[in-house]
């Protein structure tokens, strides 16, 4: 178990790793020049924009670069905004918490309504019930973030009223993003859990629970629920990625603070230190996560922790 | 495949179902109408008014106190006006600091924390007497240090204000003479330098607060202005309040002493449907950055207010690069000029809500020719004849050739599409087609290596916020010996001639007159195609009054009142 786990958390180290270093050579090739960003090209004079090219480093050799990026990464430096200076480890810290409360109430509202209707869609199979899972999983996956945001927010801020449009204060503020992006990753969790309840259902073990004259709930909800959730978890391990992905375009639609914003803001300025520090963190949170999910296994599935 | 089968039909229910929802939505916002066309005819464009507000905000007396909240589009880059590269940015940056000088829309210059100068004779230096009166926001007295740091500072490169330095050229130095009289030299004469004074960017910081902060003092701004900085949280808002010292505004608003608001909320809201549709329904009082559509439905409800200032400067102009055949023979460009059909273009994108330019500047800059408006109309045909004279001759395909090559031109776009800019490119492909010109359009994030550093364009577009007609040295006069030249390689000795004349002429009307020949020769050899004015727009709930906007198009704040 200890040497799974050892396994695991070096080769999250190795993910966390390569991904900065991908995301800087990425950057790095790109089209589009930093100067660009931070003042009028068409009015500098050329020497003002090798001079601001000089500071910022990246007249330098490639390699010479990525040395630097790793260096100070290793003294737990990320460097500082090229368009105002900021230091992004604490701007990261700052906007983190607004980010992890929406991902948080998603994933909660992915996980209820994903689960919930997931299961009663199975049971009640080809009844209206059904239905409406199927309508719910359908939605949530093909409709895209933006879509549905936008369409909420007509609906529920700008024509009734009941939310506020903007702002990341407060729960109310949470409603309508959190039911957005929780709405993608209850789509994939509804036909997740459909599938495979019914796939367990048809199974020999349950046909031998019930001949032992186990309650029908007892059956579904003890025996066959908790196989089926297997395969759901590892969905939430993926949608945690979804979800901060997500959280880009949501946070831009619902005005929101949070790092999505401000990776969305860093690209398009080329603010590469603030791009790159925002996917290591990301990188990190991912990891993370699906360092949880993997464990989690373990305490839901006794074969697992067996064979661990 | 039956369950793509499936899905598809899904798709198709579920589309049909969220159509619905949203004409359903649409035609509710179309009830409150009411009156409709009566409220319509407010706030045309028009630069050389910018107090748009039709609110008789100076007649009734105004209301003290509130909040007004104000949407912006995108997040300002910093506060630290010196330092702010953003036209954003210069929206909040407005409300906390103050020039020496103002300039107001007949283009005279006038006091504000200079209370009057004097220019030497050889036009090399100028001697401003401050007011006594003005302290900064943290205490500091503002004098003539204070204003020696300024611009000094700007002149630092460790500063970092390219763009601050920029308007600030020719300045070598500055001189106190005595506590309140500063003495500021210049490397060259010019005409525009009084004038640039009065430009956000050009904002007195408090030297205390500027030092202390060093590089964070964009997050911490201090300055002199009508509001004090209080908060500015990411990507969500920046807060100001009333300054309550504040007695010296400038001659261009109404109310001089402090603002009757107590505090102005900038929320920042980028996606549009958020930020217009939060105006609608209250949530903000005022929105900036308002779509074609939706100013045109909101003109026409009772309950709202579109406010328009265009902004000046260089109109967004397309320039034809001289340098790459057949475009340096003013044939060659004569077509385009009448082979683009502008009216049309702008017409059909911004539907009637912006001006279509004619010049090389914009109404409102001094000089700004009005004899070009309506000068070149287009005609296919005389278009096609200027070709054929050429030595271009339609092909089978209806491309025209000369000496086996294809007439072809490369329209260069910056991305993302601001303002439709690329959709104008994609409309002038199709109107060349049909005069035998085969257009590719290039949409490119490196604008800086396409056009500014290889020059690999024909036709590229670009426009600029200045209030002087200076501007138009940087875009026509013949670029220095190994520069990279200006947008269209233009050189005309005529031209640079007028221009060195205008930047050092004393005399306004004599100035204006200059301008107009290199307006006017720009238009007969067809160098540029000015496409639209852009205005800035504002939609704002029918309590907001009062509200200005400078001779730029930023907004003023010292008028607003909100009506209960």
């Amino acid at each position: 178990m200890l040497k799974a786990v050892t396994g695991r958390i070096l080769s999250s180290l190795l993910v966390i790793v390569g991904s900065s270093a991908l995301v800087f050579v990425i950057m790095y090739l790109l089209p589009g020049d930093p100067v660009a960003s931070m003042i009028d090209v068409s009015n500098a004079s050329p020497e003002t924009i090798a001079n601001l090219r000089h500071q910022l480093g990246i007249d330098r050799p490639f390699l010479l670069q990525l040395a630097d990026y790793f260096g100070k990464l290793l003294r737990g430096d990320f460097g500082q905004s090229v368009l105002n200076s900021e230091p992004v480890l604490p701007k990261i810290a700052k906007h983190f918490p607004a980010t992890l409360a929406l991902a948080a109430c998603s994933a909660a509202v992915s996980v209820i309504v994903g689960v919930l209707l997931g299961v009663l869609s199975a049971i009640h199979r080809n009844k209206p019930i059904d239905l409406i899972a199927r309508i719910v999983g359908l939605l949530g996956i093909s409709m895209p973030a933006f879509w549905t945001g936008i369409l909420l927010l007509l609906i529920f801020s700008i024509r009734l009223g009941w939310f506020p449009a903007m702002g990341s204060h407060g729960w109310r503020t949470l409603v309508l993003p959190a039911l957005t992006l929780g709405l993608i990753g209850a789509g994939f969790i509804v036909r997740m859990v459909r599938n495979s309840m019914l796939e367990v259902i048809g199974d020999a073990f349950v046909v031998t629970l019930r001949a032992k004259g186990l309650s029908e709930r007892a059956v579904m909800y003890r025996h066959a629920l908790r196989n089926a959730l297997i395969p759901a978890v590892t969905m939430i391990g993926v949608l945690a990625g979804e979800m901060l992905a997500g959280t880009v375009v949501i946070e831009t639609v619902f005005s929101r603070q949070g790092i999505g914003r401000i990776i969305a803001d860093a690209i398009m300025a080329k603010d590469l230190p603030v791009v790159q520090g925002v996917i290591l963190f990301s990188a990190l949170v991912y990891v993370v996560v699906n360092l949880l999910v993997d464990l989690s296994y373990a305490v839901i599935d006794p074969r697992v922790r067996r064979a661990a | 495949m039956y369950s793509t089968q499936r899905s598809f039909k899904w798709t198709s229910i579920l589309l049909a179902v969220s159509l619905a929802l949203t004409l359903a939505l649409a035609a509710c916002g179309n009830n409150n109408n009411g009156g409709g066309q009566a409220a319509a005819g407010d706030a045309s464009p028009s630069a050389a008014s910018p107090s748009a507000s039709q609110a008789d905000a100076s007649s009734s007396a105004a209301t003290q106190g509130g909040e007004l909240t104000y949407a912006l589009a995108t997040s300002p880059d910093t506060l630290d006006p010196q330092r702010s590269g953003l036209a954003v940015a210069v929206r909040v940056i407005r409300t906390i600091y103050d020039n020496l000088v103002v300039k107001l829309p007949d283009n005279t210059i006038k006091p504000w924390l200079a209370t009057e100068w004097t220019e030497s004779e050889d036009g090399l230096s100028y001697t401003f007497k401050l007011r006594q009166d003005v302290k900064f926001q943290d205490g500091t007295p503002f004098n003539a240090e204070a204003v020696k740091y300024n611009y000094e500072r700007i002149l630092d490169p460790a500063t970092k204000a390219a763009n601050a330095s920029a308007l600030l050229k020719p300045f070598k130095s500055a001189e106190v003479i005595d506590e309140y009289t500063v003495k500021l030299n210049l490397e060259t004469p010019s005409r525009a330098f009084l004038g640039n004074l009065s430009q956000a960017l050009l904002g007195i910081v408090s030297p205390t607060a500027a030092k202390k902060y060093g590089d964070q003092f964009g997050k911490n701004p201090v300055g002199t202005g009508p509001f004090k900085f209080v908060k500015w949280e990411e990507n969500a808002e920046i807060t100001v309040e009333r300054n309550p010292d504040y007695n010296w505004g400038p001659e261009i608003v109404d109310n001089k002493g402090a603002p009757y608001l107590d505090r102005v909320t900038f929320k920042i809201a980028p996606e549009e449907a958020t930020r217009i549709g939060s105006v609608q329904s209250g949530q903000v009082l005022a929105a900036e950055t308002v779509p074609p559509q939706n100013i045109v439905s909101l003109k026409s409800n009772p309950d709202f207010q579109v406010l328009q200032a265009n902004t000046i400067g260089l109109p967004y102009t397309l320039f034809i690069n001289q340098e790459h055949a057949p475009w340096g023979e003013t044939k060659a460009r004569q077509a385009l000029q009448y082979g683009i059909d502008i009216g049309a273009i702008v017409k059909t994108l911004y539907l009637g809500t912006y001006d279509q330019a004619w010049s090389a500047l914009t109404p409102g800059v001094l000089g700004y020719d009005t004899s070009l408006e309506n000068a070149v109309q287009p005609d296919v045909d005389k278009a096609n004849a200027l070709l054929d004279e050429i030595g271009w001759k339609k092909g089978a395909d209806g491309i025209r050739e000369k000496d086996g090559k294809k007439l072809t031109l490369r329209y260069v776009d910056g991305s993302p599409n601001r303002e439709k800019r690329n959709d104008i490119a994609a409309i002038i492909q199709q109107q060349l087609k049909k005069i035998g010109i085969d257009t590719e359009v290039v949409i490119t994030k490196d604008i800086l290596t396409e056009v500014y550093t290889n020059s690999n364009y024909d036709l590229y577009g670009n426009s600029q916020v200045n209030g002087d007609p200076n501007a138009l040295s940087a875009f026509y006069h013949t670029a220095p010996k190994g520069a990279l030249g200006n947008l269209s390689k233009v050189s005309d000795p005529e031209i640079d001639q007028w221009l060195e004349q205008g930047a050092v002429e004393k005399d306004d009307a004599k100035r204006a007159e200059l301008y107009k020949k290199v307006q006017q020769r720009i238009k007969d050899e067809a160098i540029i195609l000015p496409i639209y004015v852009f205005p800035y727009t504002v939609a704002a709930s029918k309590s907001v009054q009062g509200l200005k906007f400078d001779l730029l198009g930023y907004p003023l704040f010292n008028d607003v009142s909100l009506a209960k």
